[in-house]
């Protein structure tokens, strides 16, 4: 979302009000709002709709990384290190195929985490302005960016709704 | 697994846990304390003295330590299986106690982790393991276990850390948007920003469901490569390609049992028993049941290939460990491994404190003692009756060993204090939402 304002932020207490106020704006054609909840809700993914996360992305070319790196530093150094052990051949795939399977794994969850955290954009050191403390515990809230004239319209579209408390946040 | 609650009452309820300890509280965290000195005191002397000061010998070079060691690895297993598996498989229970098992998790293997150290004797070299391009020109050999054991535990830990302190990010949010004054900077860096938004619920929600699926079979493979560092070697006893799910099973076990363990007094402390109720602590004493049977199943199937094998010196080992020198050891951990949990069987044992704790201490003995028999009987008693040789413990390799159990509780007892012990987030999203409907 843009970081210029103004912007309308209202409260909820409850989820299916929360849920009609995401539709009611659908309903107006807006698209640029962000909604807050302290759970996740199936009734808010399906109002929002979207797209899938992109983690699973990270996930998979942390994964093939970590499986390239797992090969590579046990075949890589072959040539320097060309010492037979315990009978078994250098280029022994089964006991490298273990370190690999563990590079995929460690890789794999460090990519997921690089990617839930770009994506998310974390960590984010100064909360969204208008931000309620509610939130965390039992409200909901929605973040709408408007134009100045179009304040009044939607603060009263989503009272209709079940907005509990709307501000007016200028940054 | 119905709760009676709100979204606002299980923040009240379940802050109580970060409350200002009280005086019991401090007392029992000296008595650790003072027991981790003793236990690092030791280890200075060993250092300073030489590896002589433990009770290792030849034949039997690894003995305390690397018993110990793998009891933690063991130890470590509980919370991945609570927290990742249990939720790929959407188990309802696991919210109130996840948290907990993971940190059990995270502190065992930074137990078990000081264990390869202690046992080098010459620590100050220890990095010599590290797959890093030096001085002497030295690679680890990957073709070792051993090697494979350094990459599998410090890939455990990174991933279940990982995994620990993302799944609180919401709870630090709730515990910054609660309390003031410095803790509420402490706990805003620590939630790093975050506030419920749909796009952040979005990306997080996807990341829980990989880093789980990832967890899966890394819990899986840890204790198989710990089993390797045995199995692979050429021991009687412990050449054996049982080993892998033999250890996996009874790393389950002792995990399970400490997770009961601490959830007991947690709950009673402060005051959470509507949370981490009855039915949790009986769904875990099924599973310790399950994997008792599992473990007692894996002991007669060692046997069996033994006698069925007809290999003498796999036999003469399996003989010795029932009527040896410490045949006392191995009656003992059959008998609290196997025999004491199936006491399970019984609702009325199973859903008794008092019994559950017994049941689940005598666990613990016997997987220490499972160890123990496997690393010591088969060292002691190989190949050549004049290479057989003894291991008794010394004082330096107790204290140490007593030393890591006051650090295992030492750090979970602060862990108790500073960060949510039970997930807020994940025990709302077992309640039934707000709705207006419902009014």
């Amino acid at each position: 979302m843009n970081a210029t304002g103004p912007y309308l932020f209202s409260v909820y207490r409850h989820v299916d009000d929360l849920v009609a106020g995401i539709r009611a704006l659908k309903g107006e054609g807006m698209s640029e709002f962000q909604v807050f909840s302290p759970v996740p809700h199936h009734d808010i993914t399906a109002a929002l709709g979207g797209k899938r996360s992109p983690v699973r992305v990270f996930t998979l070319v942390g994964g093939l990384l970590g499986l390239a790196i797992g090969w590579g530093i046990t075949i890589g150094p072959l040539g320097n290190f060309s010492l037979h052990v315990g009978g078994k051949p250098l280029l022994s795939i089964p006991p490298f195929g273990v370190v690999a399977y563990i590079c995929t794994i460690l890789f794999g969850a460090l990519a997921t985490i690089v990617g839930l955290f770009a994506n998310t954009r974390l960590p984010q050191w100064n909360l969204t302005p208008g931000y309620d403390e509610r939130i965390s515990s039992d409200h909901f809230g929605i973040q709408v960016r408007c134009a100045p004239e179009e304040f009044e319209r939607l603060a009263r579209l989503l009272k209709t709704t079940g907005a509990i408390d709307i501000r007016r946040i200028l940054r | 697994m119905e709760y009676k609650l709100t979204y606002s009452d299980t923040d009240i309820d379940l802050m109580k846990t970060m409350r200002p300890a009280g005086r019991l509280y401090w007392a029992l965290l000296t008595v650790l304390f003072l027991l981790v000195m003793a236990g690092g005191w030791a280890w200075w002397m060993q250092i300073q003295t030489g590896i002589g000061l433990a009770g290792k010998n030849s034949p039997v070079g690894w003995a305390m330590y690397i018993t110990t060691f793998v009891y933690w690895v063991g130890i470590a297993h509980s919370g991945t299986l609570i927290s990742a598996i249990l939720f790929l498989v959407r188990v309802r229970w696991r919210a109130a106690v996840y948290r907990s098992a993971e940190a059990v998790t995270v502190f065992g293997l930074m137990t078990a982790g000081l264990f390869p150290f202690i046992h080098l004797g010459r620590v100050w070299v220890a990095h010599w393991i590290l797959p890093v391009p030096n001085f002497d020109g030295l690679w680890p050999n990957f073709r070792s276990p051993l090697a494979w054991d350094v990459l599998a535990i410090t890939t455990y830990m990174t991933v279940s850390s990982t995994f620990f302190l993302v799944g609180m990010l919401p709870d630090l949010a709730i515990v910054r948007d609660r309390v003031k004054g410095w803790r509420k900077k402490v706990y805003g860096f620590l939630a790093q920003g975050w506030q419920g938004t749909d796009t952040q619920w979005k990306h997080y929600t996807a990341a829980y469901v990989f880093l789980a699926a990832l967890a899966t079979p890394l819990v899986i493979s840890v204790h198989s490569i710990v089993s390797w560092d045995f199995a692979m070697s050429i021991i009687p006893g412990w050449h054996s390609t049982i080993f892998a799910p033999y250890f996996v099973a009874g790393a389950i076990h002792s995990g399970l049992a400490m997770v009961v363990l601490l959830l007991i007094p947690l709950r009673r402390s402060f005051g959470i028993e509507k949370y981490i109720t009855m039915h949790h602590l009986e769904s875990l004493a099924k599973f310790i049941v399950f994997t008792a049977l599992v473990v007692g199943f894996a002991y007669m199937v060692e046997f069996f290939a033994a006698w069925y094998g007809n290999e003498k010196y796999e036999k003469a080992i399996f003989l010795y460990r029932m009527v040896g020198e410490y045949a006392w050891a191995f009656w003992l951990l059959i008998t609290t491994n196997v025999f004491v949990p199936l006491l399970l069987w019984s609702k009325k044992i199973r859903t008794s404190i008092p019994c559950l704790v017994v049941i689940c201490i005598s666990v613990e003995i016997g997987m220490w003692l499972e160890r123990f028999v496997i690393i010591v009987t088969s060292l002691a008693h190989d190949y050549l009756p004049s290479a057989w040789g003894l291991y008794h413990p010394t004082l330096t390799d107790s204290m140490i060993v007593i030393g890591s159990f006051a650090w295992f509780f030492f750090l979970f007892m602060i862990f108790v204090k500073v960060l949510p012990a039970v997930s807020m987030w994940e025990v709302k999203e077992q309640l039934p939402p707000p709705l207006k409907e419902r009014g």
